[in-house]
């Protein structure tokens, strides 16, 4: 023991310098692992040192001979830093991810010639076809070790369940006897590290460190609207150290922060899951190029700048876990670092909305299931041409039955398996259930009187919760809540403003035909189209659902914004519309046409209604993807007046899939009108 | 869970984990008798204690050549892969039973002996390949009252509350199986190609979700891997039934023929053949070699088809000796 000590001494020291000595616990865990071959559960904080455990335990099991380790991890491309670390005592990492396909070969390679140490895949590689027949028989041929990281993913009850870890615990149970096993987290509750081990086995050692931040000061903000909070943020910002990160819940809203910081000299960037140049973002960040980067969740777990000066929440996430996840970011390195939560009115409809899109609803997942049942194996297009169900709703559903072995995926096809399926509505329930009671406890977080730190310890089940001293409500003083009038008016001067596009359509859903002349949407002249506002926003969004649901008529004041944007910061390129039509419904017959025919009067422009519904469809919004969407729409409108030839402009209240608007132009153009421009008054997609 | 016996004869028996350019081959089946045989008698006595074992020790323990031993430690080095994969197959709802395993059809060992297939594949109810009942084969082209017969035989059998066993082919096989379901039976299929693909038919698989269908194969699951020696399939019909029942037969050719004759010679179940004044000159031929004739249309009504067969398997057994039973685990 003592010579093994020594021996994962000097590694370290190799790693991190002549002075360095382990953690507590760290030795520990090495030994348990490396001599004792046992399962354990690391849960400790954030840049505490878990990836040296798992590369020190590889390279003493390595001297062992033992077979390579296969660390499972979300995050592996914010790897690099430790994987050169790891080459410092010899320790060979290979990665398998999608963007390096053409190496596959090289890597199965050295792993059956045993020049690779460590195989680091993503849970979705781990759960993919290709992977799993051409990689994993060599690899678990011989796996010395399996770690996996980010290991509160595999409960039900984490905050970030991620469903392809459902698979991992079935391979480990597969794992021959006296292979050991290494999760780790920094984010685990009693009830997660219960659930964690009532699934990995009661031989799970738990070795548990403190998650306090000693530097870190907390302060909660409750500021109604969203223009204030830019506001606030335009006017604080500087105030605080060195660079950071501004957490907002939605895609939309990093846009909009990120656009509104530029606006007022702050350099600040938006980051999501579907941005361009993520690994240059995260670089910048790293580097300090800008003041913030404005993000999703997507700039998650493992993101590791120890001299983050702030972290900001535009709006409230919706657990005390995921939280303090994310705010733990801040200032690892520093004696001062900043923990804002700011937090306002769409906090709750925002979070609502993604508790109840958890789970595909039970009749959708039926109803896909049943769909694969008739068939013999359906893409994704297809499976949506006979589910009413959006794409993204289907993924979620498909994605859950692949998991449960009820729906089997290969090539881009998903077919039935042979095995039964019954809807688990308890476990939904139950885990719904819970979401909202974390829900509940981030809003009594919000409220706190007392210690900010000591409820977010308390929360986590850390070992000795106690107040901090620091934070807003120890210190009594914290940051005003108060914005300047004048920067309130140029936020909500900013948000009204803000351009709310409406993109053309280019491809038709599959399964959708269209009759007669098979002119491509692509050749459409359909222009790109505008939106007054996003549905339900703050602001003109409000007036138009009262307009809508409330009044059946909308107000001269939603007429005017239309007329004010469409003559002053809309560019036609010359073409400007001549003439107005607009979407007929049977519902509400007069109230899209009332407010045409006097946005016709304010702009000069005579309104022609060339529509009529030949039947009453179901309600666009009831349709849940595309192929839905545009059936509906075909089905039901036509044109029974020649359309001048003059570009027009084509109005409807609300856009929902974008669907009717397309099928309208086709429809315009066809019968010899020469430019289409779109316009509603809003808009309910964002991002 | 796969047993340690079971994992060794999987290991040792078929390429479900080898390489697909391995040099060293899997067991054939008689390679496999043979060296079950002496692990029987061995202080191993079970297939599941090799694992661990080395050359030396094999070549001591089990009195055989030094290649041999090198072949048995080197395939049953890769049970690691077996974990992946068995979660893989399982994923998609394919079951395996070896000659080992409890749930394995005690009346092929009984019948086939060591011709019985040492691993099988598996997707639906795995309880109703011990269940009684009767085999119902016959040619892939079928004239229109051979098609009406089949499918009235298939019903009744589902009426009688017999499982249909048959060959998941066309013609006989498939109208039988889908009469046996649609009259609220059950029916086993044995294929001679993928199960992975048969899963995929829609019309397999209300049945095969409701526990009323189990699709079997001793050729694996895809054509990477298949078992080293796997006999023919009509075999494998006959053995698990209690009754066969000839549709029609081609004369002297083709596998409803051949199985027909084998069944018979060993005397493994009694083989009814239709009797009908245009059947084809191969159900003629097999009446005149001791086949049980069924009269088309049947000599009783459907609700008595399966007293009255019994009755002519009685006259059938007098004149028949039984084979030896296997005890459980005797053949592994």
């Amino acid at each position: 023991m003592n010579q093994d000590y020594q021996k994962a001494l000097t590694y370290l020291r190799k790693m991190l310098g002549e002075k360095a000595v382990f953690r507590d616990g760290q030795w520990e865990t090495i030994d348990m692992i490396a001599n004792r071959k046992k399962k354990a559960l690391l849960v400790q904080r954030t840049g505490w040192g878990k990836s040296l455990v798992y590369f020190l335990a590889t390279k003493l099991l390595r001297e062992q001979d033992s077979g390579p380790t296969l660390l499972i991890s979300p995050l592996l491309s914010l790897m690099r830093n430790q994987i050169t670390m790891a080459e410092r005592i010899g320790v060979a990492a290979e990665t398998i991810n999608c963007e390096n396909l053409d190496q596959w070969k090289q890597v199965e390679n050295n792993l059956m010639t045993d020049k690779c140490d460590i195989l680091l895949v993503s849970p979705e590689r781990l759960n993919n076809e290709n992977f799993q027949r051409a990689l994993l028989p060599v690899i678990s041929a011989k796996v010395g070790l399996l770690v996996v990281d980010e290991a509160h993913c595999i409960s039900d009850w984490g905050h970030d369940f991620r469903p392809d870890y459902r698979r991992i615990i079935r391979i480990i149970h597969y794992l021959p006897k006296g292979v050991p096993v290494l999760g780790t987290t920094a984010t685990a509750n009693n009830r997660v590290v219960e659930d964690i081990k009532s699934q990995l086995g009661d031989d799970l050692l738990v070795i548990r460190g403190p998650l306090v931040r000693t530097s870190l000061r907390l302060q909660n903000i409750t500021i109604r609207s969203r223009a204030d909070r830019l506001a606030w943020l335009a006017q604080n910002i500087n105030k605080f150290p060195g660079s950071g990160i501004i957490y907002c819940l939605t895609v939309h809203d990093t846009k909009l922060v990120a656009g509104w910081l530029q606006k007022n000299n702050i350099e600040a960037v938006a980051y999501y899951g579907g941005v361009e140049n993520r690994e240059e973002l995260e670089c910048g960040l790293q580097k300090n190029e800008f003041k913030a980067l404005v993000a999703t969740v997507a700039l998650g777990m493992g993101f590791d700048k120890p001299d983050l000066g702030f972290v900001i929440h535009f709006q409230r996430p919706g657990s005390v876990i995921a939280y303090y996840q994310q705010v733990g970011r801040a200032g690892r390195a520093l004696d001062r670092s900043y923990g804002i939560l700011l937090n306002g009115d769409e906090d709750d409809e925002i979070q609502e909305y993604f508790i109840k899109t958890a789970f595909p609803p039970i009749a959708v997942t039926q109803d896909i299931v049943s769909a694969l049942e008739k068939s013999e194996g359906m893409t994704i297009n297809q499976l949506l041409s006979k589910v009413n169900v959006s794409f993204s709703m289907a993924e979620k559903a498909l994605k859950l039955l692949e998991i449960e072995s009820v729906v089997q995926k290969e090539k881009d096809k998903y077919y039935r398996t042979a095995n039964p399926w019954r809807p688990d509505i308890e476990r939904i329930e139950k885990v719904t259930l819970q979401r909202e009671l974390e829900l509940q406890q981030m809003k009594d977080y919000v409220g706190y009187s007392g210690c900010l730190m000591e409820f977010l310890e308390r929360a986590l089940d850390d070992i000795w919760p106690k107040p901090c001293g620091i934070c807003s409500n120890c210190k009594k003083k914290g940051l005003s809540a108060e914005v300047h009038e004048h920067l309130h008016v140029k936020a909500c001067d900013y948000i009204s403003n803000w351009p709310v596009e409406i993109k053309p359509k280019t491809r038709l859903p599959v399964g959708v035909l269209l009759e007669g002349r098979g002119v491509s949407l692509r050749d459409l002249k359909i222009k790109p189209g505008r939106a007054l506002c996003y549905y339900g926003d703050s602001g003109w969004g409000k007036l138009v659902q009262k307009g809508k649901y409330e009044d059946n008529y909308f107000s001269d004041k939603l007429v005017g914004a239309s007329a004010d944007l469409i003559v002053n910061k809309w560019n036609f390129d010359a073409k400007a519309p001549k003439w107005i039509t607009a979407i007929p419904s049977r519902r509400r017959p007069e109230l899209v046409y009332n407010f045409a025919g006097r946005l016709g009067k304010v702009l000069n422009l005579p309104f022609v209604p060339v529509f009529d519904r030949f039947a009453e469809a179901p309600e666009q919004k009831g349709m849940q993807n595309s192929a839905m969407q545009a059936r509906n729409v075909l089905n039901s409108l036509k044109i029974i007046k020649e359309p001048l030839a003059d570009p027009v402009l084509l109005v409807d209240d609300i856009r929902d899939s974008g669907w009717t608007l397309t099928i309208a132009g086709k429809l315009l153009v066809e019968s010899g009108c020469e430019i289409v421009f779109p316009f509603t008054l809003a808009s309910t997609s964002k991002g | 869970m796969i047993s340690e016996d079971s994992k060794a004869i999987i290991l040792l028996c078929t390429r479900m984990v080898l390489d697909k350019n391995s040099e060293v081959q899997p067991f054939t089946l008689s390679e496999w008798n043979a060296l079950a045989k002496k692990i029987a008698s061995s202080n191993y006595q079970r297939p599941g204690s090799l694992f661990g074992e080395t050359m030396e020790g094999l070549v001591e323990g089990l009195q055989i050549s030094t290649d041999q031993a090198a072949r048995t430690v080197h395939l049953l080095g890769f049970a690691r892969r077996l974990g992946f994969e068995f979660e893989r197959l399982e994923s998609t709802g394919i079951w395996i039973i070896t000659r080992a395993d409890k749930d394995y059809p005690q009346k092929y060992k009984e019948r086939l002996k060591e011709k019985s297939p040492a691993v099988l594949f598996g997707v639906g109810e795995k309880t109703l390949l011990n269940q009684a009942g009767v085999a119902i084969v016959g040619s892939r082209n079928i004239t229109e009252n051979e098609q009406s017969f089949a499918e009235m035989i298939g019903n009744s059998a589902a009426y009688n509350g017999m499982v249909v066993f048959s060959g998941g082919a066309r013609g006989v096989d498939i109208t039988a199986m889908k009469n046996a379901i649609e009259g609220r039976g059950c029916s086993v299929g044995l294929l001679a190609d993928s199960l992975e693909r048969a899963i995929r038919k829609p019309e397999y698989r209300r049945a095969l979700l409701n526990g009323d269908m189990a699709l079997i194969s001793p050729y694996g699951t895809n054509t990477g891997f298949s078992v080293g020696a796997a006999m023919g399939r009509n075999k494998l019909i006959y053995g698990l039934a209690d009754y066969a029942v000839v549709v029609s037969s081609d004369h002297k050719k083709g596998g409803t023929w051949a199985g027909a004759i084998e069944a018979m010679k060993y005397k493994w179940l009694p083989v009814f053949v239709r009797q009908h004044e245009q059947m084809p000159l191969g159900n003629q031929a097999l009446i005149q070699m001791g086949g049980i004739e069924l009269p088309d249309p049947l000599p009783v009504a459907v609700k008595d088809l399966k007293k009255w067969m019994d009755e002519q398997k009685e006259v059938w057994q007098e004149s028949s000796i039984l084979s030896t039973n296997f005890k459980q685990g005797s053949l592994f």
